[in-house]
């Protein structure tokens, strides 16, 4: 019997037949060397955008959440559809490092490194929301459960009180596991650098690592155990960011299947947000033996999953909505996909489920172009999902007296820029100063280090 | 390209073959639920209902175990995945065995009875989707699709283990990706049919993505009996060892806190909104014994799995193993029952019929299977990933 389909062996995690000492040279050497020019245009206008970001902070707090378009009944605008877009980008990392670490996925190597500074920075833009829209913004502290004379707590029934504490352990779990990856990589940057003062740093930041062999059993050790602890987070953080919504009883927010679908959601988005990095950034250094097209690949598998999991959600709401028979949540349908926002639904629709489909044809998987379009596509798309969620539910809320049309003012906007000045200042220092692939973790994988890797070819 | 050298998978030896003791727990279950039908009729079809999702899902859970694999293109399962490939083909038998499920709708649905349905609006709403034709229709299409690609994919692997075509493994997942697609969306609209829609006003976007937790969970602890059954009896040379069932074990933890994660959060946004129209589904589970079960899935089939697989080395305990197993299966039984029976009994009310019909149907389910297994190689000893699933190296 003959099949017309022919096997596909696993193709080799780095290509371009590096030895141990070339990788290193490779990945180590962006730090040692003169940054860029280019690199100095990108870090100027990240931090004019930073620049930006801070003074509208500054205009909000001097004079209070008028300057925004918020209104009553929309009294979450952009504030939250940004801090949810931003903390699910950073899910990405997290199951990267975590999961597929846990399923011995040898591929993440590549990428986990920089997937892992991604979510720790894209939490940092996303904590910047909630942060600012208490109000009165000096006692911002009151959003812990501190002790205090006048008995004031938090209300501890609240997803928002819950948030609070998800976030804040996910962005300390997600910053000790990527710091611990990194000790044995500020190693060998410590060992190599040229200047005392940058070998002083790396030295301190390298915990006193030299490579023996205690040593990288309690690494591979604690690693493990922060992996461990990684992997519940990705399910955790964005479910309590859905139960914001879905504990309350406003039609399109209560719905049981939040979590997941935002989980999913939040997956779907993080790693076309990884895509769009990895794209510019192994093309600006040259990385293309170790960031491959198989890489690439392999990524827009899990995005065409997860655009499809995100899909499978929206048809389920859709369709419970009608089964319900509630007229409300009817309502909330109807309005979403031909009211006022429809165009907004659609275009959440188009880029979130119809075009990852491209991704079923092997050819369009591996189109750098059609990737990077692509991945900003989706992310738009996840963006407008949010605004879609948050907006349209309120604006034509129970009370048809009260129902207007929501529209962001130029701060909400500027604020929403700014935070990409923000992302981009952290992470182009961290392209600059960090080693930006985990070296010592993808040695691992490399067919060199198949101790019969070289046997083969003498037979 | 095709294997090196091409080997013969062990076989299911006749001294270790179950089929005529399952044989004869099949007879004397369906002997016993066929009478049980002339006692009462109603219990019949609900205890039926409940032993028909039992092993329902654990075809399904199969079906999508060997999907994800070839999408994944791990290797690890190799050696076992002619278990899950076993208890997928059946998924054919399972259609049969909906045809009581069929003949009772007017018992169990309440939404069949036309007089209900004049006298309730939301019902009449529902009707254009809960009427008897169309879902006939649906689901002799999901039962139509999911047996397409069980058999398909079943006789590709019996192919593999023929021929040493290498190929087939790409062909397969040509099978799974689509494959995996559409079962996503046929099973959560046949958990809507056969379960949620027992309580027509009830509903919940969560309830598929529930089902396909709970049935995954059971199929691994499944896979583990069966697994464990084959190696203590030296069916299969040596090649399923300790530590694939200890992954299986592992993916068990997994599947556990999954289920868990989407049963609880199920609840939880009911419980938190408390709005009447879903509160009530609930609300039944919560009184007149059955918050005993609640409280007890809680327990049962998270807490204690849970605690006693956290520990690395209790995957690799196999007589452990084995108990967290049969317990898990125990306690998806009686997690069908606790959605199937308050809608007939609003007391907790255990009927000899639930034992009889999980023994039949049961017992019939595992004969069907064994009766397969015997017929085929126990381990794709050819499938070019199958070397690497081999603990050497």
């Amino acid at each position: 019997m003959s099949q017309s389909t022919t096997y596909v062996p696993e193709p080799a995690l780095v290509k371009g037949n590096h030895t141990f000492g070339s990788i290193t040279a490779l990945i180590a050497d962006i730090s040692e060397k003169p940054a860029p020019t280019w690199w100095y245009i990108a870090f100027g206008a990240a931090n004019l955008l930073l620049g930006l970001l801070l003074v509208l902070i500054g205009y909000l707090v001097y004079e209070g959440t008028g300057i925004w378009g918020i209104t009553n009944p929309v009294g979450w605008g952009w504030a939250i559809i940004n801090f949810v877009w931003w903390v699910g980008i950073g899910h990405a990392g997290t199951l990267i490092s975590a999961i597929l670490f846990l399923f011995r996925q040898g591929w993440r190597t590549a990428i986990n490194r920089f997937a892992e500074a991604m979510t720790i920075f894209a939490v940092i833009c996303a904590l910047v929301f909630p942060g600012i829209h208490i109000g009165r913004i000096w006692v911002a502290y009151w959003m812990f459960p501190i002790p205090n004379s006048m008995q004031m707590w938090p209300n501890f029934n609240s997803p928002l009180l819950w948030d609070v504490f998800a976030v804040s352990t996910y962005f300390t779990v997600s910053l000790l596991f990527w710091f611990v990856g990194l000790v044995p990589d500020f190693a060998t940057l410590r060992d190599r650098v040229k200047s005392k003062l940058a070998a002083k740093i790396y030295g301190v930041l390298a915990l006193g690592w030299t490579g023996g062999n205690r040593q990288w059993q309690n690494y591979e050790k604690s690693y493990m155990i922060l992996a461990g602890l990684a992997t519940p987070l990705v399910l955790s953080v964005h479910t309590i960011v859905s139960f914001d919504f879905a504990v309350s009883i406003i039609p399109g927010w209560h719905t049981t299947i939040f979590p997941p679908y935002f989980v999913a959601g939040a997956i779907f988005s993080g790693f076309a947000m990884v895509m769009t990095l990895m794209l510019i950034a192994r093309k600006l250094y040259g990385l293309k033996d170790i960031m491959t097209d198989d890489h690439v690949e392999k990524m827009n598998l899990i995005i065409l999953v997860t655009g499809n999991m995100v899909g499978f959600a929206y048809i389920m709401e859709f369709f419970i909505a009608w089964y319900s028979g509630v007229t409300y949540e009817k309502a909330a349908f109807i309005n979403r996909a031909m009211g006022p926002y429809a165009w907004a639904y659609w275009t959440m629709f188009l880029c979130n489920v119809i075009s990852p489909q491209f991704f079923w044809s092997k050819k369009m998987r591996r189109n750098i172009k059609v990737s990077f379009i692509l991945s900003i596509v989706v992310n738009i798309g996840m963006w407008f999902e949010r605004f879609v969620i948050t907006v349209t539910s309120l604006a034509q809320d129970f009370l048809p007296s009260s129902w207007g049309y929501y529209s962001p003012t130029w701060v909400d906007i500027g604020t929403y820029i700014g935070t990409f000045g923000l992302f981009f200042t952290f992470f182009l220092l961290f392209l600059r100063f960090m080693p930006m692939v985990a070296i010592a973790e993808i040695k691992m994988v490399m067919p060199q280090a198949d101790p019969h890797h070289y046997d083969e070819k003498h037979g | 390209m095709h294997a090196p050298h091409r080997t013969e998978p062990p076989r299911l030896t006749a001294d270790a073959d179950p089929s005529s003791r399952l044989l004869i727990l099949a007879v004397a279950g369906l002997v016993l639920t066929a009478i049980g039908y002339f006692v009462d009729h109603e219990q019949f079809y609900f205890s039926y209902l409940a032993a028909f999702s039992f092993v329902a899902s654990l075809a399904l859970g199969s079906l999508f175990l060997v999907m994800i694999h070839h999408i994944t293109r791990s290797s690890w399962a190799v050696s076992l995945r002619r278990i899950p490939e076993t208890f997928m083909v059946n998924i054919l038998w399972v259609a049969i065995m909906f045809i009581p499920v069929v003949l009772g709708m007017h018992t169990l649905y309440h939404w069949t009875h036309a007089d209900a349905v004049a006298a309730d609006a939301l019902l009449q709403g529902k009707a254009p989707y809960l009427n008897v034709p169309f879902y006939l229709v649906r689901n002799v299409f999901f039962f139509a699709v999911w047996s397409f690609f069980a058999w398909k994919m079943y006789r590709n692997s019996l192919e593999l283990d023929a021929t040493g075509d290498w190929g087939i493994d790409t062909l397969q997942r040509k099978y799974a990706a689509p494959g995996i697609f559409i079962f996503g969306f046929s099973v959560a609209f046949a958990s809507f049919d056969w379960l949620m829609s027992l309580d027509p006003h009830w509903f919940s976007t969560m309830f598929g993505v529930y089902f396909f937790a709970m049935s995954f969970q059971a199929t691994l602890a499944a896979i583990i009996l069966v697994a464990l059954f084959l190696k203590n009896r030296n069916q299969t040379a040596g090649l399923v060892t300790d530590n694939h069932i200890a992954d299986v074990g592992r993916l068990l933890f997994g599947f556990t806190v999954f289920y868990a994660y989407i049963a609880w959060c199920q609840f939880f946004l009911i419980y938190y909104a408390n709005i009447p129209e879903e509160t009530l589904w609930f609300y039944h589970r919560m009184e007149g014994g059955y918050e005993y079960i609640t409280y007890g899935l809680l327990i049962g089939r998270f807490i204690v799995p849970f605690v006693v697989l956290l520990n690395a080395k209790s995957k690799s305990n196999m007589s452990l193993l084995k108990g967290v197993a049969i317990w898990v299966l125990f306690i998806h039984f009686v997690e069908q029952h606790w959605i199937v029976m308050p809608v007939h009994h609003h007391h907790l009310a255990p009927h000899w019929l639930d034992l009889t019909a999980i023994a039949g149907l049961g017992g019939l389910f595992l004969w069907l299977f064994f009766r397969r297994l015997g017929k085929a190689g126990l381990v794709a000893v050819n499938d070019p990933k199958f070397h690497e699933s081999q603990p050497h190296h």
